[in-house]
Parts: structure tokens; C-alpha cells; sequence
């Protein structure tokens, strides 16, 4: 275990899908010597990427699972997690971003600032990471670096700044020079593991000079020492200028810019040392915990092996030694044999098994200090679960997990395959919190839900292959619901008093819509009309019937209930009675209250080049899409929509098919709006069908 | 003193509106079935027109600039030009009709955040409950497409709106063109684009930057309209005046000489008639 936590950084390395951080991380490992040779995403050698452990990544050529890795580069120790690109897989990313220090921000000098990294770039300003940005595939042909750094001030308002300039682009692209040291690099060998350090050749020098004096220009803003060096036109330090632009970034108020290609193993090195030397250790960021016994006000906490542990476990697998947990330590350290307390159960435990993880393999380690990223094998818990000393109340804030958007129904070809899949599910469900799963009532059927096509698509694979589930799945299902539009009047009586014990109670009041909330219950009953004892039931009743609306059996939400009169009978009045009433009163009044039904709506953003632009709008347009705007940004363009979810289900193949592959898409939940009048009906026939088969 | 937007209409266009012809006579019906739930957001629709101070500059339930005809609104950065002119495509979108927004220096972000902005203070000044309701109606009716200043050109427009109309995506009744770069060889450009408004039958709005430093044309103007004038109908113009922003027309439209001025209400940049003591 390093004692010094100034030389570890965990960093995250997040960008649009394609934009190669898979490739890059493994050209990483390469020159970290943490691996022996260097394997391509989608390489003809079959090996596929180090860092896409799982079968399916390296077939599919993307990354599925962030896979956290080690490695030591000059004397330091480096954490990396691999997040993935595609928006389904958000959860992983936030995730990971959640325990980083800071990120390297890939972006493609072809393709720039894509939709995605819009996305990744508002992840990283919720937890306040800092970054720095490596413009990729310099080697590419449209490549124009200086482009994107344009777009990352225009688009991400990010102040970034060239921190190299390239020595020729596309399939000229050699090297790059350094603006902070002056010179230029070469990176030679068969793998680029030699770096030449060279003068800057007499065509740039003008442009170099330039770029440099904007750099300086930039970092003087966070240096006293640089400014004072420049006004008194003294010689500017290699450490001084690092230092001021290190300031900067732990900030987040400069983005330097690094560019090269990691595929023609250009560039990578120096991005390495701007690791270390611009990116935060654990001891420059302040993380903060809730204290439990306080009211949940924020604790800083402090990375110091000799204070008490606070740890985050932030992700799951489950392997064949059985469940190893992803954990971050904040505060204080974690031995083997330590007990520690999860503090979302209060249940104690023992830590037995502790390694470092390097892709799919690992090595055992004795204890992680302050600020290390580990895992943990043998420990029961869900993602997100705080671990800490016994005695400490502590809880790292929770992260945000959004609903999931879409459902499908699976059901397993046999019976050696409902076993697996009941084991699959059990284990991808504690991993991944957006992904859900439960039996439907009625139908029996095991329900999946997710943050789209691809997301749930994924994990069924997963179940064929890791599991050897073979499952059958059923067309994909919105979720719907249901709400009513205006204010409508109440007055139930539940009577039954023939024979036997008698049920009376009567409830008056009304409903109206409210969008505050998804129900509230607002008891305006005065002089005892209802008495005290039975609100609660009243409120139960009604709050059962939101489950499953009377008009289509959908949830209903936005709801107020007010509740202001009624009745009661000595003898006869009970919960049951009062409970009944309730739900009396709602039927009753639901259809007065002229109900509607709701679906998701979602923003989807296509990025196209223009020529296709009006095939996208069309595709968009069929879809009940409706289209807020188009922008165009010179050979690209992106196109703004809002697109009923229902109509999403394939999209990402006929758009393909419309754009030669060109466009992608992303999206994420907007708003839920009201069903068209010919839809509605539509599905209140799929409903009925339904209902019909059931019974 | 506070005075009533409906207070301050002139008398003769009162009695316009109360004779409007297409108003059918009492006790007679239209056939058309208005929904319970209908009725508030029409109700609610009416009034915000009815309220709107722009009718001040045009006709009753017309455009201030007719089809195929140009009209700009001038003023220095900062002053309000977006605020005017969002607030002129909002009045067209109320009554149903469909705005195209381009504009060349913002993102279609930015503009969409100008519509919400200023129909959140609409909300808020005639306090309205509902306006989300009223805003999901409402924006179906707009589209926003953003150019970058050098790549918009006369082709790549008409290609765009072809690529709009021909699938029946979105068939404008207005269109705004927001950033235009109005220097001296704009006006081939401009007469092109007036061909082109002629052909779809929309009239068009600019925005016109004009300089503190910049001493008025001949004829008045400023020199960046001076020489396009002949293609425009309407020009209107923000004057900051101390602390108020008068709404002036320069060239088409007059103010009904008995009627308090219009202004931008600097809070809210809200267009407002200003009585006596602030604005209404």
C-alpha cells in the first residue's frame, strides 16, 4: 500500500461512442507495461481489447461494463476506470464518475463534440470533476483538432486551450509539439513506445509561438507568480506555467487540450504525464458524506489512512469466485479482516478477500488506503451501499438513478433456462440499478425494465450466454400511465348491513389534478364528520386505486384527493368499511374527472451529416415526432425532437439504413404527455385483447 | 395611474371588434363542438391576443408585416431585439399559425430558452395558471433552425425548407431571421430572399444591429437599413431613453397618435403601453 496519496489519481476516461477510450486505454496499459501487447477494439487477431473483458463487448466492439483498471506511470499509482459510450449504459457512467478524481474527455477530432459528450460533459459538471481533453484520431482524414477545441469553448463552454499543436493531420499526422516544454515529439518504434524529443520544425515555429502565448495567456489567470513573469517579460517555467494551468483545471475553469492518435500510438505518453501532473490526487478534491445522526448535513471528509473508514461501493459483478464489489475508500483504509458496517442494513462484516483489478484479472492486495479504488470479493451488498468503521454515521450522498423508460416481457424456452435466468436476473438487477425486473400479476410474466432497446437487448445476451438462459421475448412495452384533467365531486356511501356484521362509511369530497406530486391526500374533514381514526384508511383506499387506473388499468398520478365530509355509523364503521368507501368513491368518480392517458416522451437528438437531413426530419415526422429545431454545424447537423418512446422501438436500425450508417442518436426522457385521441384508442383495444387472453 | 391594456384601445377599433364579420350573430351556431376542457385554453388563447400591446402596431387579428413583405426590428446590441421579436412570433403561434425561427448566431438551444423566458413572464404578468398547457399547444407551431452566419446562403435555405414542406413537416406562415449579417452587400442576398418569401406567401422579420457610434443615412435611418429600405415595409425601432425602452416605428406602422407609447418593460422585457407612473 503507497502511503503517498499525492502520487494516486483515479481517473475516468468518458466520451462519445467511437471516439476510441477503449483503444486508448489500451494503448495506456501498453506503455504502463501492464500489458505485453497491444490488441485493437475490433482487431483481426480476435483477441479484442483488454479492457472488453466480456465477449459480448469485444464482438459488439463497444463497452458494456466499466471495467476499472491499474497501473503506475512515472511513480505514480493510477486508477482508471473505463466507462462506456453509449447513452443506454449512462448509469455506468455517472457511476463511475461518482469516484473519480478526475477524466480525460476523448473526443474525436473528426466528429468533435458529439451529442454524447454533451451528456458525459453535464455528468462530469454535476460531480464536479475536473478534466482535461485528448482530441483522438488526429490520423483521420477531416481530422481538425483546432475545430474541436472550438466547439468544446462554443458548445461546452469550457475555457480550453491547446496544450500541443500537431505536426501534420491526417495520414501526415507525426507527432506533436509540446507547447509548454517547446519541442517537438516524435513517437518511433513499432508500437510509438520510443518518443523522440526534437526541435520544433521551422514551419510551426511561428504557429507554436502563437498557440503558446495563448496558453500563457490563459494560465495566467490562476497564477500570481506566471502573471508577475509575464508583465516583467522574465523567462516562463516549465513548472510555473504547470503549475497555473494545474490550478486551472482543479477548478474546472480551464480544459487543456492534448491531441494524437491512439490508434497510431501517437500521443499517448504525454498525455500520461498531463495525468500527473494536472489532474487531482484524492487529497485536492473535497468529498462529502451525510451524517446520519445530524439531519443529513454534509460532513467533508478527509483522506487520512489514520481516521475512521467511510467507503463506497459503486459497482458489482458477479464472478465465479462469487460476488466482488467495486469500492472506493474516501476516509481512513480498509485491511483484510477489518469489520466495517454497511450502513444501509447496519449489518457488520468482515473484509476477507481484497485485490487490485486489471481489466478481467486481479491480484490480491492486504489493505487499501485512503482515496484507492479496489474490489472486495465475498461481500454481500447492493451498488451504492456506504461502508464505514462501527460507530461511524456516516453515508456518501446517493447517486442519482433515473427511472427506467421501457419494458419487455421474457419467458424461458425451458425449464433449465427459468432457473439461469432467475439467477441472471437476481445478479444483473443488483448491479445495475436502472435495470429492474418483476412478475406481472396477471399475466405471470417476468417483466423487464430499462433505459432502452439496447440497454435490455445487452442483458438478454448476457443471460443467453453467460447463463445459457434462452429466453423468448415479447414485443417491447411503454410505460404508461394515467391522470385525470379536471376537478370532479365525490359523495360514496359503502353500506352493507344484511346480516351478519354490518360495513358503513361515507366519503365526500373531490378529486382534481395537481402537479406537484403523483398523489396527495389532503384531509379537510371538520366537526368530526369522518372520525380521526378512519383519515387513514380513507387516505389507503384511495392510494391503492393509483396503482392501476380505472380506465385502462395504467398507474395514476397528479392527483389530489381532498377529502372534506362523510359519515360513520357506531356500530358498523371499520378500516374495511372506510377503506372500501375510498375505493367506492374513486371508481365512481374517476370517469367524471375525464381522464386521459400518458406516455413518455423522449428528446432524441440525431447528429447527421446535412445531406440527410431531410430523410432524418422525415423519419422523425412518421414517428409523431415533433421536431424543435435544426442546427447546423457545417458538414454536420443536428436535429432537436421530441418522439413519442412508442414509436422508438428500431429506430436506431432504420436510421442507420437512412444514413448509410452515418447519423447516431440519443435520448433521454423529456416529459409525459397526453396519448393522441386514435393512439389511445388503439391501446385500449390492445388492453382489452389482453385482458381477454388473461382471462 | 394603472391602466387596462383593453382601456387603452383606441374607440373606432373597439367597435371594429364588436362588428367583426366572421363573429356569428347571437343565437346562432358554427357547429363546431368545443370540449369543456377546450374552452379554458381558447378562453385563455383570446385573451392573451385580445391583451397582446402588439396589436397596437397592426391590424385586428392581422400581421403588423403582410405576406411576402419585410419587416425588421432595429436596435443596439443588448437592447431587447430578441425579446421583440419572440414576443411577435409568440403573438402568431397563439392565433395558430406557424413561426420559423432561424437564426445565425445562437443555438437552437438558446432560442428555446428566449420562448420559454418570455412565456414565462407572459405567465406570470396575467397570471396565468396553465401556461404549460397553453405552451404544448403552442409549440408544435414553431421550429427553430439555426445556420452558421457563413454557411447561410439562398440554396441551402430553400433546400432546408424544401426538405420541410415537401414531407409536410412544418409549413410556415411566418418566418424570422434572427442575426442577419445587414452589411453593405446584403441587399442581393435580401432581394432573393424577398422572391422567396413572395413565392411561400410569409412575411419575414430581421433583427438589424445598429451602432452606438453610427450617425444616421440621409433619409434618417440607420445606415444599415438605409440601403435596403426599399425592400422593407415595416422597421421598428427600440430607443433606450434613460431607464425606458420606447418601441418606435421608423418606417410602415404608426402609433395611434392618442395612445400612450409602447415600450420594452426593462424588468421583464415584457412589451407594455406606458401610461403615467410606469407601465401597463
Amino acid at each position: 500500500m503507497k502511503t503517498n496519496i499525492r502520487h494516486l489519481r483515479n481517473i475516468g476516461i468518458s466520451a462519445h461512442i467511437d471516439s476510441g477510450k477503449t483503444t486508448l486505454t489500451e494503448r495506456v496499459l501498453f506503455y504502463t507495461q501492464r500489458i505485453h501487447a497491444i490488441h485493437d477494439v475490433k482487431g483481426k487477431d480476435g483477441v479484442g481489447a483488454t479492457m472488453d473483458s466480456m465477449e459480448l463487448e469485444r464482438e459488439r466492439g463497444i463497452t458494456i461494463a466499466s471495467a476499472a483498471t491499474y497501473c503506475q506511470w512515472k511513480g505514480h499509482d493510477i486508477n482508471i476506470i473505463d466507462t462506456p459510450g453509449h447513452v443506454d449504459f449512462t448509469i455506468e457512467v455517472e457511476r463511475s464518475l461518482r469516484v473519480l478524481d478526475g477524466a480525460i474527455l476523448v473526443l474525436c477530432s473528426v466528429g468533435g463534440v458529439q451529442s454524447q459528450s454533451i451528456t458525459v460533459d453535464h455528468q462530469m459538471k454535476r460531480y464536479n470533476v475536473p478534466c482535461i481533453a485528448f482530441v483522438n484520431k488526429c490520423d483521420r482524414s477531416g481530422a481538425s483538432p483546432f475545430r474541436v477545441i472550438e466547439q468544446l469553448k462554443n458548445k461546452l463552454a469550457h475555457n480550453a486551450v491547446a496544450m500541443q499543436i500537431p505536426i501534420g493531420l491526417e495520414a501526415d499526422h507525426q507527432g506533436v509539439v509540446d507547447l509548454v516544454r517547446m519541442k517537438a515529439l516524435y513517437f518511433r518504434g513499432d508500437n510509438g513506445e520510443t518518443i523522440e524529443e526534437l526541435e520544433i520544425p521551422a514551419e510551426l515555429r511561428e504557429m507554436a509561438d502563437e498557440y503558446r502565448e495563448q496558453l500563457i495567456d490563459a494560465a495566467t489567470m490562476f497564477s500570481d507568480e506566471l502573471t508577475e513573469a509575464v508583465l516583467e517579460e522574465a523567462p516562463v517555467t516549465t513548472e510555473m506555467l504547470l503549475g497555473a494551468i494545474r490550478a486551472g483545471v482543479l477548478q474546472r475553469q480551464l480544459t487543456p487540450v492534448f491531441m494524437g492518435s491512439a490508434y497510431k500510438n501517437k500521443g499517448v505518453q504525454p498525455l500520461l504525464d498531463a495525468v500527473i501532473d494536472l489532474l487531482p490526487s484524492p487529497k485536492d478534491v473535497i468529498n462529502q458524506a451525510l451524517d446520519l445522526n445530524a439531519e443529513e448535513a454534509p460532513v467533508n471528509l478527509q483522506p487520512d489512512n489514520a481516521l475512521p473508514t467511510v467507503s463506497l461501493a459503486f459497482k458489482l459483478e458477479d464472478g465465479q469466485y462469487g460476488q466482488l464489489t467495486y469500492i472506493r475508500v474516501y476516509q481512513g483504509k480498509l485491511e483484510k479482516g477489518d469489520t466495517v458496517i454497511n450502513v444501509r442494513t447496519g449489518k457488520k462484516l468482515k473484509i476477507g478477500r481484497l485485490v487490485r483489478m486489471h481489466a478481467d484479472q486481479m491480484e490480491d492486495i492486504p489493505a487499501l488506503g485512503s482515496g484507492a479504488i479496489g474490489a472486495m470479493f465475498g461481500v454481500d451488498c447492493a451498488s451504492g451501499d456506504t461502508f464505514v468503521t462501527p460507530g461511524v454515521t456516516l453515508t456518501m450522498t446517493s447517486m442519482y438513478v433515473p427511472e427506467p423508460v421501457i419494458s419487455l416481457a421474457i419467458a424461458p424456452k425451458d425449464h433449465k433456462s427459468e432457473i439461469n435466468m432467475s439467477k441472471a436476473l437476481n445478479r444483473f438487477s443488483k448491479e445495475d440499478p436502472t435495470f429492474k425486473t418483476h412478475v406481472n400479476d396477471e399475466t405471470g410474466e417476468t417483466i423487464i425494465s430499462g433505459m432502452g432497446e439496447l440497454h435490455l437487448d445487452v442483458y438478454i445476451e448476457r443471460m443467453r450466454r453467460e447463463y445459457s438462459a434462452i429466453v423468448t421475448t415479447g414485443a417491447p412495452q411503454v410505460a404508461y400511465r394515467e391522470t385525470i384533467t379536471q376537478r370532479a365531486e365525490f359523495d360514496y356511501i359503502h353500506k352493507k348491513q344484511t346480516g351478519g356484521s354490518g360495513q358503513y362509511g361515507r366519503v365526500a369530497g373531490y378529486i382534481e389534478p395537481c402537479s406537484e406530486a403523483d398523489f396527495i391526500f389532503d384531509n379537510q374533514v371538520t366537526g368530526g364528520s369522518v372520525p380521526t381514526q378512519y383519515i387513514p384508511a380513507c387516505e389507503k383506499g384511495f392510494r391503492n386505486c393509483m396503482a392501476k387506473g380505472p380506465k385502462l388499468e395504467f398507474p395514476v398520478t397528479g392527483i389530489r384527493v381532498v377529502l372534506n365530509d362523510g359519515a360513520s355509523h357506531s356500530v358498523d364503521s371499520s378500516d374495511m368499511a372506510f377503506q372500501a368507501a375510498a375505493r367506492g368513491a374513486f371508481i365512481e368518480v374517476y370517469p367524471k374527472a375525464k381522464p386521459i392517458v400518458q406516455e413518455p416522451i423522449m428528446k432524441v437528438v440525431v447528429e447527421t451529416p446535412a445531406e440527410y437531413q431531410g430523410a432524418v426530419m422525415g423519419s422523425l415526422n412518421q414517428r409523431r415526432g415533433m421536431i424543435l429545431g435544426a442546427q447546423d454545424e457545417g458538414v454536420m447537423c443536428i436535429i432537436e425532437s421530441q418522439v413519442p418512446l412508442a414509436e422508438m422501438f428500431g429506430y436506431a436500425t432504420i436510421l442507420r439504413s437512412l444514413t448509410q450508417g452515418k447519423a447516431q442518436f440519443t435520448m433521454e426522457f423529456a416529459a409525459y404527455k397526453q396519448v393522441p385521441q386514435s393512439i389511445a384508442e388503439e391501446i385500449a383495444k390492445k388492453v382489452a385483447e389482453k385482458k381477454q387472453k388473461v382471462a | 395611474m394603472l391602466k387596462l391594456d383593453s382601456e387603452a384601445l383606441p374607440a373606432d377599433r373597439l367597435a371594429r371588434r364588436r362588428s367583426r364579420p366572421d363573429r356569428p350573430a347571437p343565437g346562432t351556431s358554427t357547429g363546431r363542438v368545443i370540449r369543456l376542457k377546450e374552452r379554458n385554453l381558447i378562453m385563455l388563447t383570446k385573451d392573451l391576443i385580445l391583451r397582446n400591446p402588439l396589436r397596437l402596431l397592426g391590424q385586428e387579428n392581422e400581421d403588423i408585416v403582410g405576406p411576402g413583405r419585410f419587416g425588421a426590428v432595429l436596435a443596439r446590441a443588448g437592447v431587447g431585439k430578441t425579446a421583440l421579436i419572440v414576443q411577435i412570433a409568440l403573438n402568431t403561434m397563439l392565433r395558430g399559425r406557424k413561426v420559423l425561427h432561424i437564426s445565425l448566431n445562437e443555438p437552437v438551444g438558446k432560442v428555446d430558452i428566449w420562448y420559454r423566458e418570455v412565456v414565462h413572464r407572459l405567465a406570470q404578468h396575467y397570471q396565468v395558471n396553465d401556461m404549460q398547457q397553453l405552451w404544448d399547444t403552442m409549440l408544435p407551431h414553431r421550429l427553430i433552425m439555426t445556420f452558421q452566419v457563413e454557411g447561410f446562403s439562398l440554396p441551402k435555405l430553400q433546400e432546408r425548407l424544401t426538405d420541410l414542406t415537401a414531407q409536410n413537416i412544418f409549413q410556415p406562415d411566418m418566418i424570422i431571421i434572427d442575426g442577419y449579417p445587414f452589411d453593405p452587400e446584403a441587399h442581393p442576398l435580401l432581394e432573393a430572399l424577398k422572391d422567396l418569401a413572395g413565392q411561400l406567401a410569409v412575411p419575414v422579420w430581421f433583427t438589424v444591429t445598429t451602432h452606438r457610434h453610427e450617425a444616421p443615412a440621409e433619409d434618417g435611418l440607420p445606415v444599415q437599413l438605409s440601403p435596403v429600405q426599399d425592400l422593407f415595409d415595416v422597421a421598428i425601432a427600440l430607443q433606450p431613453k434613460g431607464e425606458t425602452v420606447f418601441i418606435e416605428a421608423l418606417k410602415g406602422c404608426t402609433l395611434p397618435e392618442a395612445q400612450p407609447p409602447l415600450v420594452l418593460d426593462p424588468a421583464t422585457m415584457l412589451i407594455r403601453t406606458q401610461v403615467e407612473g410606469g407601465v401597463a
